[in-house]
């Protein structure tokens, strides 16, 4: 299985830039006498004392480049197999592991990723795109650089809405929990891949993000899928997310000009 | 207009906190502008546009005032005789700037420190606009959206863009606009319910002289946007042939 053919849509951009990069230095970085952001530094804080998780956010490159060598956007382990750092992988019910095998087993060609549908708030932290997070009183949104997706979390001390519209982001909640970002999200929709082996997120589905600026660069985010319908058990993985300064989020549409689509076909 | 068919479960209805309301408990639209710290006018919110340009976003304008090049007014023609077959939009790629001024879905204004970003329900796309003093830069990379800075002349936001693609659709019928086309768009929130927004449009490739147009924004409190993903079960494109 080749990882380009997963992500031959997302690679595609870096051919087309031919104009001015986006590079207009990020305020409020501190920085080292040469100019360059000083990342290790304590995390910044809004007025009112918390934590400002706002900044754009890269994955953590932590897969080892394949034979041919590196891709030019760089894919987490994350991305392939959310569960790839739990022993025994993930709990999944006998259901949801035929799905997994039977997907695989097809090329991944009914991901909702390759069809340029919306790959939902767990997919969005692995996608070797950037995010920008935007921490505002009441409200935090996460801008998302493939398809100009965005999510909304309410940190108004709004509860969860019972029967919310099923939804690919969902409906989130945040509050905080002294330095950490706590956020409940509810209101999937079923048909959600968590990743590209098509492990699956249902509408019974229930996310936990616990989210702390450890340090100026860096964001961890323990995430915590409790959905019965699909697994045995909540399952808990950690992800990294690297700061990423003096630069923005560029226009990405898988829609646009896309040649994909018919070359996708199982085996 | 197939989300409200579709809408099965409990829709968006949280109390917008900060609404200024009557004594029934009604939002009241006409109690002044909200201001930020800062003591400028709060943009932020909920926000539906008056309904009537999506079509003709230059419908209000006297003849005369809108003077397309030959060639853009040839291309007008076409996209008005194949009923917008070619519409980008029609094949789920985003409204863009300024187009998303007219598009008959809320969209939502967040502030944050040095940036004004507006989220669209439609197509499901955002727009961010840089408060901090930069410059627009000089050959940005061509968006949909556009790169926009923007800063206040008093109570009024005024926001410069440029930076855009070749082949934009300003509307419905297709006006169309081009890598030339720079945006002036004025933005005053007259009272609590109320937006009004005039849009230069710039664009020396595709009109012998700038046009402005005016449009109404109200204000939507106690709702939120909801999700909108066009390339989901899509029906339409096979429809659309010309004639």
């Amino acid at each position: 299985m080749s990882v380009n053919k997963i992500t031959a849509g997302l690679i595609l951009v870096a051919g087309m830039v031919s104009a001015q990069w986006v590079n207009y230095p990020s305020a409020g970085i501190p920085r080292t006498k040469d100019g360059k952001p000083n990342l290790s530094g304590p995390a910044p804080r809004t007025k009112d004392g918390k934590p400002d998780l706002t900044g754009i956010w890269d994955v953590l490159h932590n897969r080892p480049c394949p034979p041919g060598g590196c891709d030019d956007m760089f894919i987490p382990q994350e991305f392939l197999n959310i569960g790839w750092s739990l022993k025994g992988g993930l709990p999944y019910q006998p259901w949801a592991a035929a799905i997994v095998k039977q997907r695989m087993s097809e090329n991944r060609v009914t991901d909702p990723n390759a069809h340029c549908l919306p790959t939902g708030i767990v997919r969005m932290y692995t996608t070797p795109l950037y995010r920008k997070i935007v921490q505002t009183p009441g409200l935090v949104v996460i801008l998302y650089e493939r398809e100009a997706m965005y999510r909304q979390i309410f940190t108004d001390g709004r509860p969860l809405p019972e029967d919310p519209q099923p939804s690919w982001v969902g409906y989130s909640t945040g509050k905080w929990e002294g330095d950490t970002l706590v956020i409940q999200s509810s209101g999937f929709r079923d048909g959600i891949w968590l990743d590209s082996n098509g492990s699956p997120l249902t509408e019974s589905g229930k996310i936990t993000e616990r989210i702390r600026r450890v340090n100026f660069g860096t964001l961890e985010i323990e995430l915590t899928v409790n959905d019965p319908k699909a697994y045995t058990s909540p399952w808990t993985v950690k992800l990294t997310q690297l700061l990423k300064a003096d630069t923005d989020l560029l226009d990405y549409y898988c829609v646009e000009n896309e040649k994909d689509g018919p070359h996708l076909v199982a085996k | 207009m197939l989300s409200a068919m579709i809408a099965g479960a409990q829709w968006v209805d949280f109390p917008t906190p900060g609404v200024p309301r009557l004594a029934d408990g009604k939002p009241n639209l006409t109690a002044p502008a909200p201001k930020t710290a800062d003591g400028k006018p709060d943009l932020s919110g909920v926000w539906t546009t008056k309904a009537g340009y999506i079509g003709n976003i230059a419908r209000d304008l006297k003849p005369g005032e809108l003077s397309f090049q030959p060639w853009a007014s040839e291309l007008y023609k076409h996209r008005v005789e194949t009923q917008g077959k070619e519409d980008p939009q029609a094949y789920c790629v985003l409204s863009g700037v300024p187009r998303e001024h007219v598009v008959p879905y809320p969209f939502k204004i967040l502030n944050s420190p040095g940036m004004i970003v507006i989220l669209y329900e439609a197509l499901h796309s955002y727009r961010q606009i840089f408060m901090d003093g930069r410059k627009l830069p000089k050959d940005p990379n061509p968006t949909w959206m556009g790169y926009s800075v923007g800063h206040w002349e008093g109570d009024t936001l005024v926001v410069n863009s440029s930076g855009f693609v070749d082949n934009n659709w300003l509307d419905n019928s297709g006006h169309p606009g081009t890598e030339a086309m720079k945006l002036t768009e004025r933005f005053h929130r007259r009272d609590y319910g109320h937006i009004d927004l005039a849009i230069t449009i710039d664009d020396p490739k595709a009109y012998t002289k700038p046009w402005t147009v005016n449009l109404e924004f109200n204000a939507t409190p106690d709702t939120d946007l909801i999700e909108y993903v066009c390339d989901e079960n899509e029906k339409d494109l096979k429809h659309l042939v010309g004639k």
